[in-house]
């Protein structure tokens, strides 16, 4: 029972994360190399405006978001808006560039020893057996309500018609009077703005450090591309399945003859997902679209 | 005098892996970003190997074929995914090794890495070790050069630019794929064995992303493609990074700000190169 429901917390940060991702890539068809970055800044302006600044919490919480969002704006029109028009690659070099510059501003203004928001334990509750903290509780909550209105949004709002739209056929959408370049805009900094949320989770939850940003955005795209790449809802069930075969892994007694050890965690569920891909390059969920 | 012939040697320490990314990267423009797990593999098999048999040689054949094997993963996978995923999955399993190795300590003394490497027998003083390394880069170079004017050069451009194009007039993808990253897995033994055989330590951290991301700015910085362009780009770049380190004496700066610093200058470097090199970084394919 513990094991699933670390599962559920591990599979419900990386779906908060990977969930807008996917449909960035749907609309815009590029990666973000510097995602783990916009994670911990969300988590360090936190940490910062709480730690250091003194100031409430939630106000912390709101302010590590707004700093996410102001960062992201930042990336789509100087590193993102003027390349993938060009060819959708571009975008991967420059937001690699990125992750460098912000790897080396993270490590000038907070270092490599690791910053937790709230130190300390905080109060665990039992349920059926399992053990779970309020912030963990909160997260699942949280991940559970933001997917549902995503649902919401996407699946009956004209809004969601227009995404889907774009994502089925831009230029199609484009010839119906649809505003693509400012959904594109929209999309990409709300999902930054939610992976910036992940980062104050991680924040609060364990502990914030440099060398999280690449495995952080290396697992949110193995999800993306094993669940088929732009579709939604495949992202999402993609993450939960790697936070269940990396609880899994380490948590089971196999054979009952040895234990994989913890450090091995998410490498084994990487080159499990390698060696999926080779047999299924499409991943799970294929998003079909017409083309002339 | 001895500072230039380390800056020689390092340069050499360079060249045979990067005109051979130059190759993959530059000019098949296959988003190839796991080069330095390559290195990191081999420099480890190399190592271990050498030192549970007692023979270089051996070592150094265990190494190749360690090199040769990832080399023929990444193949395969570049082979089966699109371009984009290929990226990031060569970065997941550039992750896997490092994982691996930080946490096989029984084997890999993990963080701590391999000090006292023994050095081979020959170059026997820094200057010949520079001349030694001069000779192999030059010959490299050359030998890249020729492959690069070569059919099998022209076979990796016509895939670039249109894969199907190019498999309708009869070119192997699965043999250029596999050769092209073959040739990647000898550069990286070549460069591994001299970089070890001269530091004498390996760790795990001189493997890790900024020497990726070095990799890529020598190839953009040099223009995709041209082996003699990134050849000068690594001239250039790598005396910047030296030179960074002397700052400190001549500004009020300490010196565990120079990592970061440098992360930054060549984070803004990388970008002003894919900038300068936006229209001919990939191949825009014409449309009606």
């Amino acid at each position: 029972m513990q094991l699933l429901v670390n599962a559920l917390i591990a599979g419900s940060l990386a779906a908060l994360i990977a969930g807008g991702l996917a449909l960035v890539y749907g609309l815009l068809g590029i990666f973000n190399l510097a995602l783990g970055q916009t994670v911990l800044l969300g988590g360090y302006a936190t940490w910062f405006l709480y730690q250091e600044l003194h100031l409430p919490l939630t106000v912390s919480i709101l302010g590590g978001v707004l700093v996410g969002i102001l960062f992201t704006a930042l990336t789509f029109e100087i590193f993102v808006n003027p390349f993938y028009r060009l060819h959708r690659f571009l975008p991967l070099v420059t937001t690699i560039a990125l992750s460098m510059i912000f790897d080396g501003i993270i490590l000038l203004l907070f270092q490599s020893s690791p910053k937790s928001i709230v130190p300390g334990l905080s109060p665990i509750q039992k349920i059926a057996g399992a053990s779970i903290s309020n912030e963990q509780l909160l997260l699942i909550g949280a991940t559970l309500i933001l997917l549902l209105l995503c649902a919401y949004i996407l699946h009956a709002t004209p809004l969601g018609r227009r995404i889907r739209a774009t994502v089925q056929h831009e230029h199609a959408a484009m010839s119906l009077g649809i505003p693509t370049g400012f959904l594109f805009r929209s999309v990409f900094i709300l999902s930054e703005a939610l992976a910036a949320a992940g980062g104050i989770f991680i924040g609060i939850d364990q502990n914030l450090s440099p060398t999280l940003a690449f495995p952080i955005t290396i697992k949110a795209y193995a999800a993306i591309i094993a669940g088929g790449k732009g579709n939604f809802w495949g992202a999402i069930l993609c993450a939960y399945l790697i936070a269940l075969l990396e609880q899994l892994l380490i948590g089971i007694h196999w054979f009952g003859a040895f234990y994989v050890p913890a450090g091995y965690q998410s490498t084994v569920a990487l080159l499990f997902i390698i060696v999926f891909l080779l047999l299924k390059p499409t991943g799970l969920f294929v998003t079909h679209s017409r083309t002339a | 005098m001895d500072f230039l012939w380390h800056l020689i040697i390092i340069f050499g320490t360079w060249i045979p892996s990067v005109t051979t990314y130059t190759l993959i990267f530059g000019k098949g423009k296959m988003l190839h970003f796991g080069p330095v797990g390559v290195s990191l593999f081999t420099a480890y098999v190399t190592i271990l190997l050498a030192t549970a048999t007692g023979s270089s040689v051996l070592g150094l054949l265990g190494g190749l074929c360690g090199a040769l094997l990832l080399s023929a993963l990444f193949a395969w996978l570049s082979l089966r995914l699109e371009a984009d995923a290929f990226g990031v999955m060569s970065i997941a399993v550039h992750l896997g090794i490092i994982a691996i190795i930080l946490n096989w300590s029984s084997l890999t003394r993990g963080a701590l890495g391999i000090s006292r490497i023994p050095r081979a027998p020959f170059p026997t003083s820094l200057f010949l070790f520079a001349m030694v390394m001069t000779v192999m880069s030059i010959l490299w170079i050359l030998a890249i050069l020729a492959i690069d004017r070569s059919s099998f050069g022209r076979q990796l451009s016509a895939l670039a630019e249109h894969k199907w194009h190019a498999m309708s007039l009869g070119i192997e993808r699965v043999r250029v794929h596999f050769l092209a990253f073959a040739i990647g897995a000898f550069s990286s033994v070549l460069a591994t064995f001299s970089y070890l055989h001269y530091v004498g330590l390996l760790h795990p951290n001189d493997f890790q992303f900024p020497a990726f991301i070095l990799y890529v700015m020598f190839v953009v910085a040099g223009k995709p493609g041209s082996i003699l362009g990134s050849t000068l780009a690594i001239i250039l770049l790598v005396l910047l990074k030296e030179g960074l380190r002397f700052v400190p004496q001549f500004l009020p700066i300490s010196v565990s700000v120079i990592g970061p610093l440098q992360l930054i200058l060549f984070g803004l470097i990388l970008f002003g190169a894919v900038w300068w090199r936006r229209d001919i970084l990939f191949v825009k394919q014409r449309t009606i």
